[in-house]
């Protein structure tokens, strides 16, 4: 608790956050997946959420995308008090979520994914395929220009190809707020370079990113701040710019801020 | 999910729906001292088995202080197995069984007479010289259709609709149809153009059938044998489709009502009437005297009869009527059917029995 | 093509390109569906061959049409039913607790029970009506118990198998009701239940203005967003092909008349003149084909054009995915389930209809026929993939098997067997070319 306090001091700035998320709690059958955490998201930011296997960082964004209801705790968009209970709630938020199975429905076509659940429609309720095709084609210009097979299931795309149709799913509707889930796993270099300008480009359009993953590298590349959590807890939040590789590494091992960590620890943790 | 599973909660099912229909299941042995007879049904797809038969069965016990238990098996050899299982533990003293399948269900009697439980098979025969078979006489049905179809047209092109292939009633009833026929298709007055199985005895698979087998015979059809009532309300929709139901000559069996009304209308020959009620009735007295003995050569009315299978064993048969529009007149007298069921849209006074 | 936007730039290939491929990636034809109506077309010559011509007489693909009507209407909803990775084994049952109640209500509950009598003009209307409401009800308690409760379909609907079948034995303790309405009666079928020419010629002009129209349509949304045209003489093929289709359909059902003995009679009540050799009236399609054929169109429309469709088939490709997108998935669910029983209620009456009476045996089994067509189809049980056109075709497949092979004389225990290796053969083909494909 009193690392977020301090994060937010170090911060210092009179904007109200887009997102802010207070002492949230998730359990599943008597087991806190998520216990007490408070993080938040300001515009324009990347804020790179990194711990080890079960740390509670996925289901932790989860609340906030409406695949999990949080069991404790306050979601507040914009500085207004939000309910997020299931994903259409967080979409009417201007949350879009890029998830890490990329949850999308191998059958169907690249443009019926990005508008699943918000299809264009004709002035009869029936669906508009040439116009959402269409928009989807503009929107692969600008994200992926190598990306052609409109027209076929996105079960025969590649890993790259369907990283892309997730991601354009997210951008389209105009979302304030984007949370990518291992956005680079299944990614080659080429591809994960795409995704690195991708995330500088929204940043510069003023959206704000929570970016989760077990690579401290690509989190550093793209971070502003990084919030570290261990066993369900949050470690604190430190700015980029002020912590190493190594001292991240420890927080998530250790369970420490840099400043409470020994020389020992340290050591022994480098060894 | 295994064939065991989805058997035993088809079982499960069937056992709820048979409690549904008796009553006398909510109360195990409540009649104190009575009798417990076990009723285990193969379906009650048919009119007849709910209609007449149960009540039958249930009224005799009734009068006799015996305890009535049912269940039905969808038709299904494997259902039943169990049904009879949950019969034998509820404690019956007389198992009656309407088989679903001859041999199928020997293992169940053998489980039943190792308890001390005496066997009646009820309608449907069992390949066995322990169960006392109680039945009208279905070979003499089969004859009686073929008899009173072939003197109202002695001669032309039949067809057959056969019943469900895996019971052993529609062999008896095409036997029955053979002893009329095989000398008239000697003869070469008769040739049977067409011969179908049905399954499940199903009204709108005979449809089908017949329309196939018109179709084959460019409606080139002058008579139609159908094993039961049922099936011919199909053959008689796909006749009525090419204007025939008056002219081409029809037999089935069992006294459904709709039949009934079309022997009256005459768009079919004879409709041979079990009256199912008296089997019922005969069936629950002969229970009452097997709970006493349990010995079934003492029955009354018990015959030494020979099984399909060439087996000694005794059985009880009781004669069927032929209903003809000459004497409709029987089924209004045993309260079978109502006069505004039997003479539904037929012109007045143009058939005796109707006004 | 002159306002194509810039986009026009970045699509690939040009139309000319694309068609030259080959002639199929040119008219964009289901090659599975094409496959499957060339077996049908070989199954149907076969047949004719081995019945002395009589299997492709208009006489027998009248009947054919007409016993193929309720399995295929039944099937357009048990596609989407299996594409949603779903199944409904209760469909035979609700067919016969719905074909009680309509039967009843005819002859007894609205003549005896209200007192206003037989054959009344508005009879037919209130029954259907009725059943189609009862079948919308029971397929939405087992929607809502399997979509909200969580109950796995194949419980929920195995129960319902045996519910409404035990229920509509009790609904008239087993009795054959008969005859029933002369008004419903026609939609069962039979040449007075049928167009007559005039009428079915409309019908094949209608439909093909409509798919002149829809190509058309087709081109101008493709233009006005700039995509790729389909080659000019692909669209001229695709419509000279379903016109021709269209009209030789009706031809056929033109082409077979009225029975000589239902003509006589017809003559004879109408004063009409009997020319040598009978009165020639031709039937024309029949009425529970074309209720078939509209429910067919009705449900591709809402499979492929509409929300709901789309939320179906995303569902059954991915649940999870179909979930965390914002679909409303346990609604789309039991509105399958809706489906499935009005379907289920439309095929009650078309085969009471046809019949002239409800039975407590109709539908027995239907279950799976109808799981079958959709199988044969092209329908995958694990989800997401099968079309409402492939089922119909799997229908008339399914029924041109049976009643060609009672037309033959076919010994009924070997018609099983033949059955049943079709089936598995249909999908052992399918699995293994769709493996390859991938």
């Amino acid at each position: 608790m009193s690392a977020s306090e301090s994060s937010n001091a170090m911060t210092a700035s009179p904007r109200t956050p887009l997102v802010e998320m207070r002492n949230i709690r998730v359990s599943f059958g008597g087991v806190h997946a998520v216990d007490g955490v408070s993080v938040d998201l300001y515009p324009g930011e990347v804020v790179g959420l990194v711990g080890g296997n079960g740390a509670g960082k996925s289901t932790l964004i989860r609340a906030l995308s409406g695949a999990h209801q949080a069991n404790e705790g306050e979601i507040y968009i914009n500085g207004q008090k939000a309910t997020i209970t299931n994903p259409r709630d967080a979409k009417t938020y201007g949350i879009e979520t890029i998830y890490q199975t990329l949850a999308l429905a191998d059958n169907v076509d690249a443009a019926a994914n990005m508008f699943l659940g918000r299809e264009i429609t004709t002035r009869l309720g029936s669906l508009n395929d040439a116009a959402m095709e269409s928009a989807a084609r503009e929107v692969m210009r600008r994200l992926n220009p190598n990306f052609k097979n409109f027209k076929v299931p996105v079960k025969s795309l590649s890993g790259g190809q369907r990283q892309s149709v997730a991601i354009a799913r997210a951008v389209h509707f105009n979302a304030r707020i984007i949370i990518m889930d291992e956005p680079t796993a299944a990614l080659g270099p080429a591809e994960t370079a795409q995704v690195r300008d991708l995330v500088m480009q929204l940043k510069s359009e003023g959206i704000g990113i929570f970016l989760i993953s077990h690579d401290i590298h690509d989190v550093f590349d793209l971070a502003d701040r990084i919030s570290v959590m261990l066993q369900g807890k949050l470690v604190g939040t430190v700015e980029k710019t002020k912590v190493t590789k190594d001292e991240v590494l420890a927080m998530s091992i250790i369970g420490k801020l840099p400043q409470e960590v020994s020389e020992t620890e340290m050591a022994s943790l480098v060894n | 999910m295994s064939i065991r599973k989805v058997a035993a909660i088809l079982t499960i099912a069937a056992l709820t729906f048979g409690a549904c229909s008796s009553s006398a299941t909510s109360a195990p042995g409540g009649a104190s001292g009575g009798c417990k007879v076990g009723v285990a049904w193969a379906t009650f797809q048919e009119e007849r088995y709910g209609l007449r038969d149960e009540p039958a069965i249930r009224a005799a016990l009734a009068a006799g202080g015996a305890t009535y238990i049912g269940n039905s098996a969808l038709n299904k050899a494997d259902i039943q197995t169990a049904n009879v299982e949950s019969l034998i533990a509820a404690g019956i003293k007389v198992l009656v069984l309407n088989s679903t399948d001859p041999k199928a269900m020997l293992p169940s009697v053998k489980k039943a007479v190792d308890a001390g439980i005496a066997v009646i098979a009820y309608d449907r025969e069992l390949e066995s010289a322990k169960a006392l078979f109680m039945t009208h006489d279905n070979v003499e049905v089969g004859r009686m259709i073929a008899e009173a179809v072939t003197k109202a047209q002695p001669t032309g092109n039949y067809a057959i609709i056969l019943g469900d292939k895996t019971q052993t009633n529609p062999v008896f009833l095409r036997t029955g149809m053979a002893k009329v026929l095989d000398p008239l298709i000697a003869s070469g007055a008769i040739k049977i153009v067409g011969e179908q199985n049905t399954p499940n005895w199903a009204a709108d698979a005979a449809q089908t059938e017949m329309e196939q087998m018109l179709t084959a015979a460019n409606n080139d059809i002058q008579a139609v044998l159908s094993e039961n009532d049922n099936m011919a309300t199909g053959a008689v929709a796909a006749l009525k489709a090419q204007g025939l139901e008056l002219k081409v000559k029809i037999g089935a069996q069992d006294g459904d009502k709709a039949a009934l009304n079309r022997v009256a209308l005459g768009t079919q020959v004879v409709s041979v009437w079990k009256n199912s009620a008296d089997l019922g009735t005969a069936a629950g007295k002969a229970a009452l005297e097997l709970c006493k003995n349990p010995d079934i050569s003492k029955v009354t009315g018990a015959k030494a009869v020979k099984t399909s299978g060439g087996l000694d064993g005794y059985g009880v048969n009781l004669n069927p009527v032929p209903i003809t529009q000459d004497n409709l007149q029987v089924v209004l007298d045993a309260k079978w059917i109502t006069v505004a069921e039997l003479c539904k849209d037929v012109k007045p006074a143009s058939v005796k029995g109707c006004p | 093509m002159t306002e194509a936007k810039p986009l026009q730039a970045n699509v690939t290939g040009g139309p000319t390109k694309r068609s030259a491929r080959s002639v199929f990636a040119g008219l964009e034809i289901d090659g599975r569906l094409f496959g499957m109506i060339a077996a049908l077309a070989i199954l149907w010559v076969a047949f004719n061959f081995l019945s002395d011509g009589l299997f492709l007489s208009p006489r027998n693909l009248w009947n054919l049409s007409v016993q193929s009507a309720a399995v295929a209407i039944m099937t357009c909803g048990m596609v989407l039913i299996i594409v949603s990775r779903n199944i409904d084994l209760s469909i035979g049952s609700i067919l016969v607790f719905v074909a009680l109640i309509m039967g009843l209500m005819q002859t007894e509950w609205i003549p005896n029970t209200l007192g206003l009598g037989l054959n009344q003009p508005y009879t037919w209307i209130v029954v259907v009506v009725v059943g189609i409401a009862v079948g919308a009800l029971i397929g939405a308690l087992h929607g809502f118990l399997i979509a909200y409760i969580g109950i796995p379909s194949f419980i929920v609907t195995l129960g319902g198998l045996l519910i409404w079948r035990g229920a509509a034995f009790l609904l008239a303790r087993g009795r054959t009701i008969a005859p029933l309405d002369t008004t419903f009666q026609l939609l069962g079928g039979g040449p007075s239940g049928s167009l007559g020419e005039t009428l079915s010629w409309l019908i094949a002009g209608l439909a093909i203005v409509g798919l002149i129209y829809s190509l058309l349509a087709s081109r101008r949304r493709r233009r006005r967003y700039g995509f790729p045209l389909r080659a000019v003489w692909a669209d001229v093929a695709l419509g000279t092909i379903g016109s021709v289709a269209v009209a030789g359909a009706v031809w056929v059902a033109n082409s077979y008349p009225w029975p000589p003995a239902l003509a006589a009679a017809y003559a004879l009540e109408h004063n009409i003149p009997v020319p040598p050799g009978g009165l020639q009236i031709p039937t024309g399609i029949a009425i529970p084909v074309l209720i078939a054929i509209g429910i067919a169109l009705g449900m591709t429309f809402l499979a492929n054009r509409r929300r709901f469709g789309r939320y179906v088939y995303s569902i059954g490709g991915n649940p999870d995915a179909a979930e965390l997108a914002g679909i409303n998935t346990r609604w789309t669910i039991m509105k399958t389930f809706i489906a499935m029983g009005v379907l289920a209620a439309v095929a009650a009456a078309v085969t009471a209809a046809r019949l002239n009476a409800a039975t407590n045996g109709l539908g027995s089994g239907v279950e799976l026929q109808v799981i079958a067509a959709a199988v044969i189809g092209g329908t995958s049980f694990s989800g997401g993939i099968g079309t409402i056109a492939g089922g119909v075709l799997g229908a008339v497949v399914m029924q041109s098997l049976s009643s060609g092979m009672v037309l033959i004389g076919v010994d009924t225990a070997l018609q099983d067997i033949v059955l049943g290796l079709v089936l598995v053969a249909a999908v052992g083909l399918d699995t293994v070319l769709r493996r390859r494909r991938a």
